[in-house]
């Protein structure tokens, strides 16, 4: 496949992101750092600030985290705080938002983030919001609305802006807007063959809560028209159409994409943050009800694997790989991430009842095992082939 | 149709020639550094054994750890399917096969020769020939000597450490305790037959109501052979030579 004009303008764009965020913050403007698709950035636009995300995809930050935190623990987590405790990142490409944040708003959403956000706030003042782990009560979503209330207030005190209910419902608009684009895009993949890779895709979602939602709309549409015309060659479909699920794969991190899709396979969908359960379900716009409700309603029942009984995750694993046709799902897991990893026994359960294949696969940010994965993946793909 | 298959593995390299499906010739040579070279290697070797001419061969395919350099061959493929499709031609009706080899061990569910799923033990030498090469070596005893050691021990040592770098401190530490020779290598056997069991469980094999086949270099081990029965409960096939199903499996690949 030709390389995509979105490719080509998505390289310019972090240089350009960051000017931006700069010259946001010489005219008052907070940028908050955020962790998580729990946090709803709509009230963070709505309180008049900006946000980035400041989730680490990269290997050669993590020694300079290891200065804090066990060697043990999920490399997103070592990766993300050792951007932001050396400040520039001694000169790594793609850092240097991580020093541009006021504050950041976290979430208490697995063991290792929750202590680590406990660190960060000696560097960067840290909000952390509770969730409730069983969700599909209605005394859990009282107690979400409650947290993202008093979230609210500290926004409100933080910015010195009020956040109205027309405000923040402009804002939800906004955002389900680029669901709704982010919808579209991943409906594209569904035909066969897909017309864009899953590497590009996934390299255009890690951009979602980094650019302006202007910018992230901008190219989405862009990359939208340009891959809706594209017929693949009629070759291209025997290539196994695979899903990834679990782990997010966060902004450096394409290690495993692009091992899968050297090796012959199309990624066609991700179950992960930073794929379908970043954008799946809109959030309700009815303007007479609370929009506060409506926030938390949609960011609660994100099926984290976080969240226990976890059923609404096994259920979405399973119904995906169907809605997208593939020939098997490749369960991502990063190293010491407990929750994605333990749970991958019953997401393969589930899918072998609806008789799809899986592969586990257990990596870090390193290249030490790209061989490893890649025999793996190799005998995967010939096998669902 | 003559064809070669060619297992570039990370101790042995293995060649196998056929004629329409008939094995003429097999080598297998040590690797040593350089995979390229022990590919061409095992390839004339296995040629110069049968009365086949270069020219006659219609084509070669590798699998194995440098599967990916071998220019002699048109295509390669990945370990996992090679040992499916080598070691049922050999027994037909296998529904399992453990294969333990130099640096990793795999499981394979398998029907008329095809993958249903499989298993490789995560990137750590555990349970596989480097383990038990450098645990001999604490034991100051000769590789081939280990597994006879297995039958002649009463009480197997408990092994815990999975990590080849601590089991071979635990074996000398288990030696300055005054333990019987055969009874560490023994605990050494069985840690290897149980984190294999363990893996071959994983994925039901131990259910799989038909016979399991044990390749690889490790199942040349009469004690690793032993105790692995004992620990899934079953019989295990093995191959003539158990070392060459992959490169054979190559040779049967037809694209």
């Amino acid at each position: 496949m030709p390389e995509l004009k979105t490719m080509e303008y998505l390289k310019k764009i972090y240089k350009k992101r960051v000017n931006e965020l700069q010259e946001l913050r010489n005219n008052g403007v907070k940028v908050i750092g955020t962790f998580c698709i729990f946090v709803p950035d709509e009230l963070i636009f709505a309180a008049g600030a900006d946000r980035t995300i400041l989730c680490g995809g990269k290997n050669e930050t993590i020694p300079l985290a290891e200065q804090y935190l066990p060697r043990n623990i999920c490399p997103l987590i070592k990766s993300s705080l050792g951007s932001i405790v050396n400040d520039g990142c001694s000169g790594i490409d793609s850092c240097a938002h991580f020093g541009l944040v006021d504050m950041i708003i976290a979430e208490n959403t697995c063991d290792g983030k929750k202590k680590m956000y406990e660190i960060l706030d000696d560097f960067i003042p840290t909000y952390v919001i509770d969730l409730p782990q069983r969700p599909d009560t209605d005394i859990a979503l009282q107690y979400f609305l409650q947290e993202l209330e008093s979230l609210k207030t500290e926004l409100e005190h933080f910015t010195g802006n009020e956040i109205t209910s027309t405000k923040l419902l402009d804002r939800i608009k906004e955002s389900n807007e680029i669901r709704k684009l982010l919808h579209q895009l991943y409906c594209e993949r569904k035909r066969d063959p897909s017309p864009i890779s899953g590497v590009d895709v996934l390299k255009i979602i890690q951009k979602q809560f980094f650019l302006s939602p202007t910018e992230f709309k901008h190219i989405l549409k862009m990359v939208i028209e340009e891959i809706e015309h594209i017929q693949p060659e009629q070759e291209s479909n025997t290539k196994p159409r695979v899903m990834i699920a679990g782990c997010p794969l966060s902004g450096g991190n394409t290690k495993v994409p692009k091992i899968i899709e050297e090796r012959g396979g199309v990624i066609v969908c991700e179950e992960s943050c930073t794929g379908t359960r970043s954008f799946w379900d809109l959030v309700d716009e009815d303007e007479n009800k609370d929009p506060m409700l409506s926030l938390s309603q949609r960011y609660i029942n994100i099926p984290c694997s976080c969240m226990s009984p976890n059923k609404k995750r096994l259920e979405s694993v399973v119904d995906l790989a169907q809605e997208f046709n593939v020939d098997g799902v490749i369960y991502y897991t990063l190293q010491f991430c407990h929750g994605y990893n333990i749970e991958a026994y019953n997401v393969q359960k589930e899918l072998k009842k609806a008789g799809i294949p899986m592969l586990s696969i257990e990596t870090d940010y390193s290249d030490s095992d790209i061989e490893q994965l890649g025999v793996r993946i190799d005998a995967f793909l010939e096998m669902i082939s | 149709m003559i064809t070669v298959g060619i297992d570039s593995g990370s101790s042995t390299t293995k060649a196998v020639l056929l004629e329409d499906s008939k094995q003429l010739a097999y080598t297998i040579i040590p690797t040593e550094f350089d995979f390229v070279k022990a590919s061409e290697k095992a390839y004339f070797d296995v040629i110069s054994q049968s009365d086949v001419q270069e020219g006659d061969i219609g084509h070669v395919y590798s699998t194995g750890y440098g599967r990916k350099n071998i220019g002699l061959a048109e295509r390669s493929i990945s370990e996992i399917t090679a040992h499916a499709l080598g070691t049922s031609y050999l027994f037909p009706e296998i529904k399992g096969i453990i294969d333990i080899g130099g640096q990793d061990n795999k499981v394979i569910s398998v029907e008329h020769g095809k993958v249903l799923d499989f298993l490789m033990n995560d990137k750590c030498a555990a349970g596989t020939g480097k383990f038990l090469e450098y645990t001999a070596r604490a034991l100051n005893i000769d590789i081939n000597d280990l597994g006879d050691l297995w039958f002649m021990s009463k009480e197997p040592a408990l092994i815990t450490s999975m990590c080849t770098v601590f089991a071979e401190s635990e074996v000398i530490s288990l030696r300055t305790q005054g333990i019987l020779k055969e009874d560490i290598a023994a605990g050494l056997i069985k840690s290897i037959a149980n984190k294999v069991a363990i893996m071959a469980k994983k994925i039901n094999l131990h259910n799989s109501h038909g016979p399991i086949a044990f390749v690889g270099g490790v199942a040349k081990n009469r004690g690793i052979h032993a105790a692995l029965e004992q620990e899934i409960s079953t019989t295990l096939l093995i191959p003539p030579e158990p070392q060459i199903t992959g490169a054979l499996g190559a040779a049967l690949y037809e694209s």
